[in-house]
C-alpha cells in the first residue's frame, strides 16, 4: 500500500483498486460493474459464473482491511438493468456493517428506490470539505476530485521492446481517477504528462511510476 | 473431382446434374415443378456469377425450364425472402449461407428434393473452420435429402485422398461408394524471377517490393492483360497507387481487386478483365480462385506466396486455355526472398504441393451449428449425435464431451444455480432442444456469417455510397481530418457513426494505408526443405548457381564478413548488440510457424536457467530472442536446450506466458457466440453486450479453465499453429547438425528482416514486480 497526502489529508491506495481516506474513515471504490457477468449470461454469452462471486470476495477483503465507517462507490456499481446479481448485492450490503453511499454513474440505471431499501444513499456528486467525489472526471476550482469512469491503465516500456499494461490510480494536479474495481472490466490506457502521478497496480502491491 | 481451373469442371458437374433430372422426368419440357434440386457451394461469393452463367447456358441449351439462383452474403433481404416461397431449382451459395438456410424454420422441406450438392474449391475450405461448417451441413443434408449425390472439386493438394474422406465422412457409406475423378492435364508453367539490376541498393528487409516497380512496367506493356498478386490488401493498395503515381499513362487501364472493395467494383473489374479492357490488375487472393479469365497472359507474384499450391494456382491464372503455357513472374520484396524465388522454381518443377490439415474437434463450430438447429426447428440430441459422429471433424468426440456441449448450450455451464439467468437454448418437454427467444435467434443469425471475427466498419461517403470495409482497429487510430488511401482513393475521415465510417474525397497525399490483420502465412515443410537446399547452393561454384543466388552474391559476401552462410551440416546462431538490446539469432529455416514454437520453447528453457524477459520475433528463415541482458549461448548448448525430449510439456508451460492461445481464442469466442460483434453494417449498437475476447480469455483462465472451448484454444495452437509434429522433426534435425555460434559486432544480412519485425511475442518468468522495478530503474536513469 502507498499513502498520498492531498490538501493535508491522508489517503491509502489499495492494490485491489480502492482508496481509503484515513481522517474520515471513508473507503472509495469505483466501477465495480456488478451484474455484468449475469447480464452477459442472460443474453446467451456464457461468461464463467464463478467470476460473479469474485467481486464480492474482493469487496469483503478490502472492507476487512480498512474497516471503514463509510464506503462510497464512485459510480457504475451495477453494469446494467436489474438481474439476479442484485440479490447477491442485497446480501452483501446487509451483512456489511458499514454505511454505503453511491455517486451514480452512467451505467447506474437501477431505480433509486431499490437502493434506498438497502439504505444505500445515492448522490449525483458529493462534496466533502475541499474534495469533490464524482463518477465522470471533472475539475472544479478550489476542489480536488476523486472519480472513476475511465478504468485507467498505463503502458510501461522497457529495454528490449518490453511493454506492459497495468491498471492504475491516475493523479493529475487536481484530480485522481480510480481504477476499475470489478472483475471482467477492461481498461483504457492513458498517457501521463510530466505533472501527473501514476500509481500502478502490480499484483499485490502499488508502485509509483 | 480433381481438376485445375479452366479445365471445364463447372460444366463437368452441371451437365450430369441436369441430365439426371431429365432422365427422371421424361416430360421435363412441359411439366416443370419448381423447387430446389441441386446446390453448388462456392467458398468465394465472387465466383457465383460465373457459375450461374455456366448453369444457365446448359439449361437453356437443353431446353429445360430450370431456374438458377444465387444466395450469398451479398443477396438482399428482399431476394432472400422471395426464395423462401420461390426456391430456384439450382442454388449457388456459400458455406455460411447454407448454415443460414439451416437456421430457417421448416428447412427440411426446402432440401427434401435436393439430389446433388457440389462443393467447389474444397481444398480452400479444407483446413479451415468453414470446412468444418460444411462437414456439419452435409451431415444434416445426408439425412433430410431423400437421395443425395455429393461432389467435391479440389485442386491438387498433398492429401487429396484425405480431402475426400473429410468431405464424405470417414466411416460413411458415401465414402465407400465414392470415386475419384482425376483430370490428366499437363500444364506447362514457366517461372521467371525478376532479379534486381542493382543488387547493391536492393534492400535487406521490407515487404512491399516497390524497388522493382520499374522492372514490372515492361512486363505489363508486353502482354495483353497482367495480374499482379500481392499478399495483403494494404500492399495491393500501395502498389496500385505507386504505379499510377509513376506511370500516370496507365490510368483508366488499370484496376484493383481485393476482398474489402465493394461488390459492384469487384464485379466490374472481373468483367473488364474478360472484355480485355484492362492492361493490369493489382489484386490479392480475392482473384485466386475460379473465375475464368481467358485474356490474362501474364501473372506477377509480388513477395513470397508462402505456398507452392497457391503459387501454382496463381500461375494458372495466365494462359487459362487448355494447352497454353502459363507464365508467372516472381518479384522479391527483399534480398533473401530471391532464395525463395529460386526454390519456388524447383517446387513448381516437382509440383511439391502442401497438405491442408483438417480440423479435429472444433467445439466452437459445433456449438454454433447446434444453436443453428435449435433456432430453426429445434433438434433431438439422439438424432443429431450419430450424424455428427460420422463427420471427420468429430469422429473422436466422446459421450462426455457431447454431454458437456449440451449442458453448455442450455445452462452456459455444467450445473444449475438458482441465481443464474443464463438463457439461450431451452429443452422442451419431449427433449427437443429449441431456441424460443426471438432476440437470441436474431443475434445468432447475424453472428453466423462471421466465422472469422474481426470487427469491420463499412466505409461510406457522407452523401451515401458504399466503398468497402476496414477493420475497426485501423479506423480507431484515425482522427477526423486524417487522410488515408483506400480502394485506390484518397479519403478524408469525417466521423464514425455506428458501424459506419463517413469519408469524403481528398486531394491531400497520404501514406496511411489500412492494414488488415492475418495473412501471415508460413512455409510448408516441403517448401522449407526446398528453401534450405537452395540456400546451401550459396557455397557452390558460381557457375553452378541459379541466377537468383548469383545475384545475391554481394549479400552473401557481407554475411560472411562476420558470420557464415550455413551448410547442410551446420546450424547457425548469431549474437550481437544494438540500441534495442541483445539480439540472439537462430536460423533453422523451417518456416514461420515452426520458428514461432521453437523460439517460445527455447526462451522458456532458457528462463529455467535464470529469470529472463525477452521478446521473440520470427520469419520463415529464423527467429530472434531479444533481451535486455546477454544470454549465454554456450550455456544453452551445454544444457542441450534444443532437445526434443519433454517438448510438449515445455511448450505448454511456455505458452502459459505468451499470447498464442489468447489469439486463437478470439475466433473461438466469436464462433461459439460468446462474444457478440454487433450487427454488421446495420449500425445497431450492442455495446452493453460487447466485450473483448481478451477480457473473456482472462476470466476463463481464472475461473473456468476446464471449459472445452478455452482448452480448444490451446489444442488449436499446438496442432494448427505450431505444428507440433513438424517441430519435433525440426528439433531432431538440429540435433544432428554442428552448431556454429558467431558473435558479431553488428546485424548481419540474414538477421536483418527478423530484427526489424515489430510484431513480437513476449515471454517472461520474472516476477512482474521485479520487471516493473527494473523497467522503472531504466526509466529514471534516462
Amino acid at each position: 500500500m502507498i499513502e498520498v497526502s492531498i490538501h493535508n489529508q491522508k489517503f491509502q491506495l489499495h492494490p485491489l483498486g480502492g482508496l481509503f481516506w484515513e481522517e474520515k474513515s471513508l473507503l472509495l471504490i469505483s466501477d465495480v460493474h456488478l451484474g455484468k457477468v449475469s447480464h452477459f449470461r442472460k443474453f446467451g454469452a456464457a461468461v464463467p459464473r464463478k467470476a460473479i462471486h469474485k467481486n464480492f470476495l474482493l469487496l469483503d477483503k478490502i472492507v476487512s482491511d480498512f474497516q471503514p465507517f463509510q464506503i462510497c462507490f464512485l459510480g457504475d456499481l451495477f453494469h446494467s438493468s436489474l438481474n439476479k446479481e442484485w440479490e447477491l448485492f442485497e446480501n452483501w450490503a446487509g451483512k456489511t456493517p458499514t454505511e454505503i453511499l453511491l455517486v451514480a454513474g452512467n451505467h447506474d440505471i437501477i431505480a433509486p428506490e431499490k437502493f434506498e431499501k438497502l439504505k444505500v444513499s445515492i448522490f449525483p456528486e458529493l462534496v466533502i470539505d475541499s474534495f469533490l467525489l464524482t463518477h465522470h472526471p471533472e475539475e472544479r476550482e478550489g476542489y480536488f476530485t476523486f472519480c472513476g469512469h475511465i478504468h485507467p491503465s498505463v503502458k510501461l516500456r522497457g529495454f528490449g521492446r518490453e511493454r506492459i499494461k497495468l491498471p492504475c490510480f491516475f493523479k493529475s494536479k487536481n484530480q485522481m481517477v480510480l481504477p476499475a474495481f470489478g472483475q471482467f472490466t477492461g481498461t483504457y490506457s492513458l498517457d501521463p504528462k510530466d505533472s501527473d502521478e501514476v500509481y500502478a497496480i502490480v499484483e499485490d502491491s502499488i508502485i509509483k511510476v | 473431382m480433381n481438376a485445375p481451373t479452366g479445365s471445364g469442371k463447372t460444366y463437368a458437374l452441371w451437365f450430369p446434374i441436369v441430365l439426371n433430372y431429365i432422365k427422371n422426368h421424361p416430360d421435363y419440357k412441359n411439366k416443370h415443378k419448381k423447387w430446389l434440386k441441386a446446390i453448388w457451394i462456392t467458398p468465394l461469393r465472387a465466383l457465383s456469377q460465373e457459375i450461374k452463367q455456366s448453369a444457365e447456358r446448359i439449361i437453356e441449351d437443353l431446353e429445360t425450364q430450370m431456374t438458377v439462383g444465387i444466395r450469398t452474403g451479398d443477396t438482399s433481404t428482399k431476394e432472400r425472402a422471395k426464395m423462401r416461397t420461390n426456391m430456384p431449382d439450382l442454388l449457388i451459395t456459400t458455406p455460411e449461407s447454407l448454415q443460414l438456410l439451416l437456421s430457417s424454420k421448416g428447412y427440411a422441406k426446402t432440401f427434401k428434393d435436393c439430389s446433388a450438392i457440389v462443393v467447389d474449391e474444397w481444398h480452400e475450405l479444407l483446413g479451415t473452420k468453414r470446412g468444418v461448417q460444411m462437414e456439419l451441413g452435409l451431415s444434416r443434408l445426408k439425412t433430410i435429402c431423400k437421395e443425395l449425390r455429393i461432389w467435391g472439386i479440389s485442386a491438387t493438394i498433398g492429401n487429396l485422398e484425405q480431402a475426400r474422406e473429410v468431405l464424405l465422412g470417414p466411416t460413411s457409406p458415401e465414402l465407400e461408394n465414392s470415386v475419384l475423378v482425376k483430370a490428366n492435364v499437363n500444364k506447362k508453367i514457366t517461372v521467371k524471377s525478376i532479379v534486381p539490376k542493382e543488387m547493391e541498393t536492393f534492400p535487406w528487409r521490407g515487404h512491399l517490393g516497390l524497388h522493382l516497380l520499374h522492372q514490372v512496367i515492361p512486363i505489363i506493356n508486353n502482354s495483353k492483360t497482367t495480374l499482379l498478386f500481392t499478399n495483403t490488401r494494404s500492399q495491393c493498395e500501395i502498389w496500385f497507387q505507386k504505379i499510377l503515381e509513376k506511370y500516370p499513362e496507365f490510368a483508366g487501364e488499370m484496376a484493383m481487386h481485393h476482398g474489402s472493395i465493394n461488390k459492384e467494383t469487384r464485379l466490374w473489374v472481373e468483367q473488364a478483365i474478360r472484355n480485355e479492357s484492362l492492361k493490369a490488375v493489382v489484386c490479392t487472393s480475392s482473384l485466386d480462385l475460379g473465375v475464368d479469365f481467358a485474356p490474362v497472359e501474364t501473372v506477377v507474384q509480388i513477395g513470397g506466396p508462402k505456398g507452392v499450391a497457391r503459387f501454382l494456382q496463381r500461375a494458372g491464372r495466365s494462359g487459362h486455355r487448355p494447352g497454353k503455357e502459363s507464365v508467372i513472374y516472381f518479384l522479391p520484396t527483399h534480398a533473401i526472398e530471391l532464395v525463395e524465388a529460386s526454390a519456388m522454381q524447383k517446387a513448381v518443377l516437382n509440383s511439391a504441393v502442401e497438405d491442408r490439415i483438417p480440423y479435429l474437434n472444433s467445439f466452437d463450430v459445433l456449438i454454433q451449428y447446434l444453436t443453428t438447429l435449435a433456432v430453426s426447428d429445434g433438434f433431438y440430441p439422439d438424432e443429431i449425435y450419430p450424424e455428427i459422429k460420422q463427420t471427420f471433424c468429430y469422429q473422436a468426440i466422446s459421450d462426455e464431451q457431447w454431454q458437456w456441449l449440451l449442458n453448455f448450450l442450455v445452462m452456459g455451464s455444467q450445473s444449475l444455480k438458482s441465481y443464474d439467468e443464463y438463457k439461450k437454448v431451452e429443452v422442451e418437454e419431449d427433449g427437443k432442444f429449441k431456441v424460443n427467444s426471438r432476440a437470441v435467434a436474431m443475434r445468432h443469425r447475424f453472428q453466423m456469417g462471421t466465422i472469422v471475427g474481426d470487427a469491420t466498419i463499412s466505409v461510406r461517403y457522407q452523401k451515401g455510397g458504399y466503398i468497402g470495409s476496414i477493420e475497426e482497429y485501423f479506423i480507431s487510430k484515425l482522427s477526423p481530418g486524417d487522410v488515408f488511401t483506400f480502394a485506390g482513393r484518397n479519403l478524408e475521415f469525417i466521423r464514425i457513426k455506428g458501424m459506419v465510417a463517413h469519408v469524403r474525397n481528398s486531394k491531400k497525399r497520404t501514406n496511411k494505408v489500412p492494414s488488415w490483420m492475418g495473412g501471415r502465412l508460413s512455409f510448408s515443410a516441403k517448401m522449407s526443405e526446398l528453401l534450405r537446399q537452395e540456400l546451401y547452393t550459396a557455397e557452390l561454384e558460381f557457375s553452378k548457381q541459379s541466377e537468383e543466388i548469383q545475384a545475391l552474391d554481394p549479400m552473401f559476401t557481407k554475411q560472411r564478413e562476420e558470420s557464415i552462410v550455413p551448410q547442410p551440416h551446420q546450424f547457425l546462431i548469431e549474437s550481437f548488440k544494438t540500441h534495442d538490446g541483445y539480439h540472439h539469432m537462430f536460423y533453422p529455416f523451417e518456416g514461420r510457424a515452426i520458428h514461432e514454437g521453437m523460439s517460445s520453447l527455447l526462451a522458456y528453457r532458457i528462463s529455467l536457467l535464470a529469470p529472463i524477459t525477452c521478446s521473440l520475433a520470427f520469419n520463415d528463415y529464423g527467429f530472434e530472442l531479444l533481451s535486455d541482458r546477454e544470454i549465454d549461448i554456450q550455456e544453452i548448448l551445454d544444457n542441450n536446450l534444443f532437445t526434443s525430449e519433454y517438448m510438449l510439456s515445455d511448450l505448454q508451460k511456455s505458452l502459459n506466458s505468451n499470447e498464442m492461445a489468447r489469439r486463437k481464442f478470439r475466433d473461438i469466442a466469436v464462433i461459439s457466440g460468446m462474444v457478440f460483434t454487433g450487427y454488421p453494417e446495420k449500425g445497431v449498437k450492442m455495446k452493453h453486450l460487447q466485450s473483448s475476447s481478451e477480457l473473456l480469455f482472462d476470466v476463463f483462465r481464472d475461473f473456468e479453465d476446464d471449459n472445452l472451448l478455452y482448452q480448444q484454444a490451446y489444442t488449436e495452437t499446438f496442432e494448427h499453429q505450431l505444428e507440433e509434429g513438424r517441430l519435433r522433426l525440426a528439433l531432431e534435425r538440429i540435433a544432428q547438425q554442428e552448431i556454429v555460434w558467431k558473435q558479431c559486432s553488428q546485424p548481419t544480412p540474414l538477421s536483418f528482416p527478423i530484427i526489424t519485425d515489430r510484431l513480437r511475442e513476449k515471454l517472461s518468468n520474472e516476477k512482474l514486480t521485479d520487471r516493473i522495478k527494473r523497467m522503472m530503474a531504466k526509466l529514471t536513469k534516462k
